[in-house]
């Protein structure tokens, strides 16, 4: 019998980091500590040893026994791609309510003003969303965006066109417009590491095109984002993610995140979900 | 003003749904009788704004936790017509 929560893959640590120390850590409200042992890293719990891996910048672990491997970025080993470990935004929030925000366009020009949207461009256009079974993965695709600076390598604004791809419970992978590229993808990814069911702590990962900007440029572009967010999270109300739609009416803009929603119930994903409206 | 069919198919033997739908529907304002077919499908002929007809589609989708939406069939009805 496998179990929807513990059975799945979560990020712990930056593998960059654990060159430098080991890191003590929650996963799922169970403490944990991770290390680099011949350059390999290793995870335990109390003294059970985890099962483990290093794959996008981040080292993986899982509290179960995962039953399918880790979900696949092909864009990572594509070469002349550059990938950027963005570091980690610590938020007092679900983990849930952080890749359903990730996932939403429309506060972009409230939020995000002047960077990823700006009034009077406020309206989501009509946009595919699917639950793909033969993945079992969420996918919204052709949602275009008005974006003033849609990107550190942009110059000036464009109407920006994304893709957003739910792999895992915590994990959202966006593939938007490459302003240097035109015929690739720009791929951000948000990692959630779920401490307990209302802190989490966020890891974003690129892989992009961009020979030009510097590497510190990158992070702060994105780090700006994501604190900008932050202090929208944190004041969400409920603090979890409700999978009844209970006193929310949501709308055309939401349509992603009642996929997600919709997605997560299948799986019997509740760590940090609202499962009865209040 | 919108009158529209919907047909709900998907694991929804759970009591708690037809009194959510009801709720659901006033929240939005809508019109409407949520009605339990012999086949364990539910009908229910709404009318109200098309926005938020759209809206009730999205919300039913996700439904209560008990039950299941596998799919949404609609239907607009013109003038004077039955479902």
């Amino acid at each position: 019998m496998t179990d929807p929560i513990r059975d799945e893959w979560y990020p712990v640590a930056m593998v960059s980091q654990l060159h430098r120390e080991d890191r003590d850590t929650l996963l799922l409200g169970e403490a944990i500590h991770v290390t680099l042992r011949d350059g390999q890293p290793m995870v335990t719990a109390s003294s059970r040893v985890l099962p483990s891996q290093a794959r996008y910048g981040h080292v993986w672990t899982s509290l179960g026994a995962p039953a399918r491997p880790l979900f696949d970025i092909p864009e990572a080993d594509q070469p002349g791609r550059r990938l950027v470990d963005v570091g980690l935004v610590r938020v007092k929030c679900s983990p849930l309510r952080a890749v359903e925000n990730f996932l939403d366009i429309a506060h972009f020009p409230f939020v995000h003003t002047d960077i990823l949207g700006a009034e009077p461009h406020t309206e989501v256009g009509r946009y595919d969303v699917a639950i793909r079974d033969e993945v079992d993965e969420v996918w919204a695709t052709k949602v275009q965006f008005y974006q003033p600076q849609a990107a550190k390598s942009a110059a000036g604004g464009i109407t920006t066109e994304y893709m957003y791809r739910v792999p895992a419970p915590t994990v959202s992978v966006l593939y938007k417009t490459c302003p240097p590229r035109p015929d690739e993808w720009d791929v951000i990814t948000l990692f959630v590491q779920p401490l307990t069911e209302t802190l989490c702590e966020v890891w974003p990962w690129m892989a992009l095109f961009d020979d030009t900007t510097s590497l510190t440029d990158l992070i702060h572009f994105q780090q700006t984002i994501f604190l900008q967010d932050r202090s929208i999270l944190e004041n969400q109300q409920p603090s979890l993610l409700p999978l009844d739609p209970g006193l929310e009416i949501p709308t055309r803009a939401d349509l992603t995140s009642v996929a997600y929603r919709r997605w997560l119930k299948r799986r019997g994903y509740s760590y940090g979900a609202q499962l009865v409206a209040a | 003003m919108a009158v529209e069919h919907f047909i709900i198919a998907g694991d929804l033997a759970a009591d708690s749904f037809l009194p959510w739908i009801t709720r659901h529907m006033q929240r939005l304002g809508l019109r409407g009788v949520p009605v339990r077919r012999a086949d364990g499908q539910v009908e229910i002929t709404l009318s109200g704004p098309p926005d938020l007809i759209d809206a009730m589609e999205l919300g039913v989708s996700l439904g209560p936790i008990d039950v299941w939406v596998e799919a949404i069939g609609r239907r607009r009805l013109e003038n004077g017509e039955v479902s």
